[in-house]
């Protein structure tokens, strides 16, 4: 048995680990479906950090902070724009657009955040426990004693599973990304699908931005997303396009990322560097390994990710 | 005189350099099956791709029930009643029959109803004879399962035209047979066909009138009675077709392939070689028969190196060459031309002389240890153009600006040029024009005269028959039987290619 | 409607109005950005360019900025030739830096200079070649996908920087500052121009744009990654053994960036510290595409790009203009630059569609 200290910080960690996996768990699952429809964009980062700034903002001038959040996923969701148009309309080169995304939002954020920097928010969010959910023992307090924006990320994951197995969209959009030229042949408006599904991804992103730093972290500093857009880039291999196993993905990137915050409050040998370091460490290491499981059981990348799709190339 | 349900008149496209389509007038009546027959690059595809809605014309305009009809999308032309089976299947191999039935269909609801919708597909099954699982993944499917599914696809949707674009291509002659059986079925419910082919013989099987293309212009419209194999083939080509190659008389030449038992698995990990066995002797052509997708380009692969074989071996002269690296293999003096030319073959982005020297960079004197003589490289890719008569623009222009002929051509040359001891050829006239058809076959021929091994690998039986020494048949990963061409019969090799059993034949 | 038809010929005037047209673009959306934080975005401009062309002493400084860009940009077309694309440049700048920082701060101080400067230059290219190694073993055996694998390993080199800064090589003296000691005069790279601070590194970084340019022009090594980056079904097929060129080229690229970033302690920074500028990684991947992966056209639009960033700290210096207005102006150029390479691929129609 442990003993009711360990046990109380063991659960702190893991409550601690489901709000830090939070941030990520948003901008993955949009990624998840921006990849699903052939669309990767690596601007997460840059998407991130831009609803980040407008959701810390909007929270700052209005003390409410569910406006932030909203403004925090509509500015993500308009930067995602900026890719649909260069990726899809005029079948720009995903990888260098997605970098110049990241590039801007860092810029742009650090351009208009200089006034901002080291602001505190003063809204604190009420958590508040579900009903019967929060009686499980342990369980119950890491899960279902959260604030409402992860309660939301929890329906937007299993939404989105149903969304993507059992329903018309689902079909449409695994099917654009797949083989564009026969869900076109269909009717599927392949280009409109690709711009929902990125514009998709850019408000989750902005989500997970938003979430940052009006809950977890409520300040604002330069570059304050710190990489993890692209570790939600990186989960996605991990989740293999699947939006249930991005939680799995997401809650370990949070235990670990907690775990190296746990270790530094609490003062250790180890050098804080290489405490901060391990988050990255360790998801470079599970894509690795994640990357060996797709490449050996041959499923998992939609066949077209990353190719432009015009109807009258001959 | 039945009523016109789809009529063209003065359609025009043209493509870059391309006139595809000059003028064309056509019309459909209700109840009838109506052939477009003509060469590849005829404009057959292209205009029903208009019908269809992937192509927008430059002129013309198209009628459906003798009313104008603006046709932008293959939705627009679905709410016309036009449905289009692609040459290429328009399939989502990851999903389910299931999924692909229902895919971009504008009546289905946000939730999927399986069980309903598997109903409406099972009610078509039966009407039509369309036998198919609805549960299972297209990858998991035969090509004519998968044919089966897109006619499906179109009927659930309603549609009252359907288009066929070269549907027996991929077919054995039994599963041509039971398809034409389909085609009448819906004729006789009602419905009318526009049917795509180059085979003679088949169109005037199927057919109840023919109109006959010609570079992109319309030559004729006969009805079936008053069209004869002769006629129509002059009208397509304006010359008879025939072919026939001196060849000299068949040598018999020492082993330079053999294969034993060779086992192997494609990029879904699905087995797809189960114990090929056969022996390709130089100095004669080999030919593979078969169905697409029973093992042919993963054999190929496989003894060109770019294919691990989990079983098995492959000797290539006296020496045992399995699973060495294609390096290794080419310089053994095998060459291959691969069935996709433009990815695999070519590089569509680089130019003639890139592209020319693939094969030969790595040695004297195109190259020393480090560095490449790029002067001797363009002397080199003048030589294969001005030798085969390939249409260059310019030597630096990259080669995704030659037609489909001049690249198989220019593929065909580098490979040949080589003088293999074993030149492996895949699909190599898919596509071509006749000139250049005719151009392929004799340079085969050639190699094979010289004392190469050949072995060709093709789906259109018609040109094994013509070419090789020796034909075998491939199904399910196995070669099922081994035919001498002098008495070859097709219909013991179609039996063969569709999997039939207990046939006298020899044994290799 | 717009309908795309494909171009058979390019004009080199189209080729060089693109990326005109893209800095344009990019400068006056950033003006717009400026106008929008209450700037005069002429002022600004104005005074971009006074900070990055003004003097003869503004220009060498420009030159400063400009040459890791060169070193890196032309290490990176290599591997972008091939459809490679390394974006750790920033990880492989800082372990080539920490790397030659070693033999900085502990071989003897009394080393002959040209000695210690060989082995710093070969420890550069040594660290950033390690690092760049990593991801392409990766890329070549089990298919990792290299641009995620580079960029985390990005923070992990950072993270490795601030390990050494913080703990092991800080200098006592530094007051707490993550600061190393000084580094010795034997160590630091010559200036190659009195009176500014432009140094050898700037000549490596024209030696490698030749180097470059010969190797994709003229060797086997180069055909090969044009192969490759035309089509990887093609490379096999032609019997190129392309893990092995996938791990020689990104080696060669990732040790230019280790090279850039020895170059940039040892000529300018003259000691190892936190902010050591390895941003430069991501700069000069704009600046490769922007020369159409051409080395000679790297060097001049990484001097242009040098100017901009020259004239950015000009500016965050004199009107308080953040530094990331240079970020915002630099992706706008590189949005648009792809946005409008298919100029380059098609011709555009614009089509009326007759309504039914």
């Amino acid at each position: 048995m442990l003993g009711p200290t360990l046990q109380t910080i063991l659960i702190n960690l893991l409550y601690t680990a489901v709000r830090s996996g939070t941030i990520i768990l948003f901008p993955t699952i949009g990624e998840i479906f921006a990849e699903r429809s052939g669309v990767m964009n690596l601007g997460i980062e840059g998407m991130m950090i831009i609803g980040a700034f407008f959701g810390f903002v909007v929270t700052y001038t209005t003390k409410n902070p569910y406006l932030g959040f909203v403004a925090g996923m509509l500015a993500g969701g308009v930067a995602s724009l900026i890719h649909a148009f260069i990726v899809i309309t005029l079948q720009g080169r995903q990888v260098v657009s997605g970098l110049a995304l990241t590039i801007f939002g860092l810029g742009i954020t650090n351009f208009y955040g200089q006034r901002f920097i080291n602001a505190q928010l003063n809204v604190s969010l009420s958590r508040f426990a579900i009903p019967l959910l929060s009686k499980i023992p342990i369980i119950g307090i890491i899960f279902f004693k959260q604030d409402i924006f992860v309660y939301f990320s929890y329906i937007v994951a299993i939404f989105m599973w149903y969304v993507l197995y059992k329903t018309k969209v689902g079909i449409q959009l695994r099917a654009t990304g797949e083989n564009a030229a026969a869900a076109d042949a269909m009717g599927v408006n392949v280009y409109a699908t690709r711009y929902f599904w990125t514009f998709f991804g850019g408000l989750l992103a902005g989500a997970g931005g938003a979430y940052l730093t009006i809950v977890y972290a409520p300040f604002w500093l330069d570059g304050i997303t710190a990489g993890r857009g692209w570790i939600a880039v990186a989960l996605v291999i991990f989740a293999m396009w699947d939006p249930i196993n991005a939680i799995f993905g997401a809650y370990l990137f949070g235990s670990i990322d907690a775990l190296q915050f746990l270790l530094q409050a609490r003062g250790t040998t180890i050098p804080s560097s290489l405490l901060s370091m391990q988050p990255y460490l360790l998801t470079f290491i599970v894509i690795v390994i994640a990357s060996l499981i797709v490449r050996l059981k041959h499923i998992g990348v939609p066949r077209e990710l990353g190719l432009p799709f015009s109807r009258e190339e001959k | 005189m039945e009523n016109i349900v789809l009529e063209a008149r003065n359609i025009t496209k043209y493509f870059p350099g391309i006139l595809a389509n000059d003028h064309i007038n056509f019309d459909l009546y209700s109840k009838e099956v109506h052939t477009l027959l003509g060469e590849n690059g005829a404009g057959k595809t292209t205009l029903v791709n208009i019908f269809d809605g992937l192509y927008y014309p430059n002129e013309g305009e198209v009628y459906v029930n003798g009313k104008i009809a603006n046709i932008n999308s293959p939705l627009d032309a679905m709410k016309f009643g036009i449905g289009m089976i692609h040459q290429h299947f328009m399939l989502v191999d990851t999903l389910t029959v299931v999924e692909n039935v229902v895919l971009g269909f504008q009546k289905q609801g946000f939730r999927l109803d399986n069980n309903s919708i598997v109903k409406k597909i099972q009610e078509i099954s039966e009407q039509y004879n369309l036998k198919v699982n609805p549960y299972a993944k297209i990858w998991q499917l035969s090509v004519g399962e998968q044919q089966r599914v897109e006619i499906i696809k179109m009927l659930y949707r309603g549609a009252n035209i359907l288009i066929l674009d070269e549907p027996t291509a991929v077919l054995t002659p039994q599963e041509i047979d039971s398809l034409f059986l389909i085609i009448n079925k819906i004729k006789s419910d009602g419905k009318s066909v526009i049917f795509i082919s180059h085979k003679l013989e088949e169109v005037l099987k199927v057919s109840d009138r023919i109109t006959v293309l010609k570079k992109g212009k319309v030559v004729g419209t006969v009805n079936k009675e008053h069209a004869t194999e002769k006629e129509l083939a002059l009208m397509m080509v304006g010359r008879e077709v025939l072919f026939r190659f001196d060849r000299k008389p068949t040598a018999d030449g020492k082993d330079i392939l053999k294969i034993e038992n060779l086992e192997g698995y494609n990029d879904r990990g699905v087995k797809r070689l189960k114990g090929v066995n056969l022996t390709v002797k130089s100095g004669e052509i080999f030919g593979i028969a078969g169905v697409a997708g029973n093992g042919q380009e993963e054999l190929a692969e496989s003894i060109t190196g770019l294919r691990k074989s989990s079983k098995g071996k492959i000797f290539i002269g006296s020496c045992e060459s399995t699973n060495l690296l294609p390096s290794r293999i080419l310089k053994k003096g095998v060459n291959y031309i691969p069935a996709d030319r433009i990815r695999t073959g070519l590089i569509p982005n680089l130019s003639s002389v890139d592209n020319a020297i693939l094969r030969c960079y790595m040695r004297k004197p195109i190259s020393n240890t480090f560095t490449v003589n790029f002067t001797k490289a363009k002397d080199y890719a003048n030589k294969i153009i001005t030798e085969f008569n390939i249409m260059v623009p310019r030597l630096d222009a990259p080669v995704k600006l030659l037609s489909g002929g001049n690249m198989q051509k220019l593929l065909l040359a580098r490979e040949i040029l080589e003088e293999p001891i074993l030149l492996i050829a895949v699909h190599p006239t898919r596509g071509l024009d006749i000139g250049a058809t005719e151009l392929v076959r004799k340079k085969l021929i050639e190699a094979r005269d010289k004392g190469a091994a050949v072995l060709l690998i093709s789906e259109d039986l018609d040109e094994i028959i013509m070419l090789s020494d020796r034909i075998g048949v491939i199904y399910d990963g196995k070669i099922v039987g081994l035919v001498d061409s002098k008495n070859a019969q097709i219909n013991n090799i179609g039996l063969m290619m569709g999997g039939s059993k207990n046939l006298n034949v020899q044994k290799g | 409607m717009l309908r795309f038809e494909k171009r058979e010929n390019v004009s080199t005037k189209l080729k060089m109005f693109i990326p005109l047209l893209s800095i344009m673009i990019g400068l006056l959306i950033g003006a717009i950005a400026i106008l929008f934080a209450k700037i005069n975005p002429l002022m600004a401009y104005k005074a971009i360019l006074v900070g990055a062309f003004g003097s003869k002493y503004t220009f060498t400084e420009t030159l400063v900025f400009a040459t890791p860009l060169i070193l890196i940009s032309v290490g990176l077309i290599l591997v972008f030739k091939m459809n490679f694309w390394n974006i750790g440049a920033y990880g492989q700048y800082i372990l080539g830096a920490i790397l030659s920082s070693y033999f900085a701060l502990f071989l003897p101080t009394n080393i002959p200079k040209l000695l210690l400067l060989t082995i710093m230059t070969l420890a550069g290219l040594l660290g950033g070649a390690l690092w760049a190694l990593i991801p392409a073993v990766l890329k070549a055996y089990w298919d990792v996908n290299e641009v995620i694998s580079t960029l985390l390993l990005n923070y992990v080199a950072l993270y490795i920087l601030q390990y050494f800064m913080y703990g092991p090589w800080r200098d006592p003296r530094s007051h707490g500052f993550p600061l190393s000691k000084m580094f010795a005069d034997n160590a630091q790279l010559p200036k190659i121009i009195a009176n500014s601070r432009v140094h050898l590194g700037l000549i490596f970084g024209i030696v490698a744009a030749f180097i470059v340019w010969f190797l994709i022009k003229k060797t086997k090594l180069g055909y090969e990654t044009r192969i490759i980056g035309g089509s990887k079904e093609a490379a096999h097929y032609a019997g190129i053994n392309v893990p092995k060129d996938i791990i020689i080229a990104m080696m060669i690229s990732g040790a230019l960036a280790g090279l850039a970033g020895m170059a940039q302690i040892s000529g300018v920074i003259h000691l190892l510290q936190i902010q050591i500028n390895p941003d430069y990684g991501y700069t000069a991947i704009i600046a490769a595409w922007l020369s159409y992966l051409e080395p000679f056209t790297a060097i001049i639009v990484s001097i242009l790009l040098g100017a901009l960033a020259a004239g950015g700290y000009q500016i965050q210096i004199t009107m308080q203009v953040p530094f990331g207005i240079i970020s915002v102006i630099e992706s706008v150029i590189l949005f648009t630059l792809i946005g409008s390479e298919i100029l380059l691929r098609y011709t555009i129609h614009l089509e009326k569609r007759r309504k039914t």
